[in-house]
């Protein structure tokens, strides 16, 4: 979030904005994080993900790009914009296993951050002829594939927040489940559900991590320090 | 979009879709889907074949008597235009927002979250 304010700061007299989605199920979750930025630029929620099923987002950070008139000339695609200083630090020895495990994957994270930033900064200069720019067609080409399954998914996690909202858990975790099983690639769907079991309140690290827990057979720990890493989840943008 | 009867007025399904009724059809942007019957005389969108038309899965919960409406499958990818949805989000104090209000900006719309 710091990042995004500081880029909405830079393009902003240049007729550009950012706006950022949190995809959060409960928007007291976020807030504290958002108020620590204290943003000035539209800083929106989506609790029931719909943003994931209009724009294709299935991953964080992920953005899409929309030009004056509406039209969208990038899909979504993983959006970061600044190195994490987690890729730089020296793993210290001693630490437990899985937190060795995650801190290794999470410095194989693909490092697009700096192109990528560029990348926005040409377009909101050079607008449509900026070479980030696609077409409509290319749009459309370049957004991700969306089979049946993965169509389904998106109503199966909504039956789950449906019933979350109901106070019906074990329903929530059945169509999350379902969701999870129709589209594995949708890391937003597994982390929203995982993090309703694994909260911080007494947690371990393990638990922050949205490690392993007795609801769902799958959690982040496990899924990110196999052998496809946070890199199966990331739609690298093509640049 | 989460329904109790496979019947949504013509708003609501399009709020929850961002498929508009037109003369032409179901319509998004430039795209526009025949879509006999799913609109009737009073304004109620049938669900139904409108899921049909679009290649929206329905999912039902017969436990519950629920159903829910996934997103369309026309182009096999997750975008069947280039014009962007304006689904109505809210902001942190709970007002509604249409990125349709930053008409005249471009636009960095970035996903994150808490977890």
């Amino acid at each position: 979030m710091p990042g995004w304010q500081a880029l909405h700061n830079e393009i902003e007299s240049l007729g550009a904005t950012v706006v950022t989605v949190a995809l959060d199920i409960d928007p007291a979750l976020a807030k504290p994080w958002n108020d620590l930025v204290n943003p000035t630029h539209p800083s929106l929620v989506d609790t029931l993900h719909i943003t994931n099923s209009l724009f294709g987002f299935t991953n964080i950070p992920m953005a899409a790009w929309i030009d004056e008139d509406g039209v969208l000339v990038r899909p979504a695609e993983g959006a970061s914009i600044e190195r994490s200083p987690l890729r730089d630090m020296e793993i210290p020895e001693g630490l437990p296993e899985q937190l060795n495990k995650m801190m290794h994957a999470v410095k194989a994270i693909p490092d697009d951050a700096e192109a990528y930033r560029e990348a926005i900064l040409d377009w909101v200069r050079n607008g449509s002829s900026s070479q980030f720019a696609l077409t409509p067609d290319e749009v459309i080409a370049r957004s991700q594939p969306r089979s049946d399954n993965e169509a389904r998914a998106t109503a199966c996690f909504e039956l789950g927040e449906y019933f979350h909202r109901q106070n019906n858990s074990d329903a929530a975790v059945q169509w999350w489940k379902e969701a999870h099983r129709l589209h594995p690639q949708n890391l937003t769907y597994k982390r929203q559900a995982w993090t309703l079991v694994t909260t911080p309140v007494g947690a371990t690290e393990y638990d922050l991590m949205q490690g392993p827990n007795e609801v769902y057979d799958s959690n982040l720990v496990d899924e990110v320090t196999g052998d496809g890493g946070f890199g199966q989840f990331i739609i690298r943008p093509i640049l | 979009m989460i329904l109790t009867e496979l019947r949504a007025t013509a708003d609501e399904f399009a709020r929850a879709t961002d498929w508009q009724p037109k003369p032409e059809g179901l319509c998004r942007g430039e795209v526009c889907v025949p879509a006999p019957g799913a609109l009737s005389p009073d304004g109620m969108i049938d669900v139904a074949i409108a899921a049909q038309r679009l290649g929206m899965p329905l999912v039902h919960d017969t436990d519950h008597g629920v159903w829910a409406l996934g997103s369309a499958t026309l182009s096999g990818k997750s975008l069947s235009t280039a014009v962007a949805a304006d689904p109505e989000l809210k902001t942190f104090n709970g007002d509604s927002f249409k990125l349709s209000s930053l008409r005249g900006k471009k636009v960095i719309l970035v996903a994150w979250s808490s977890y």
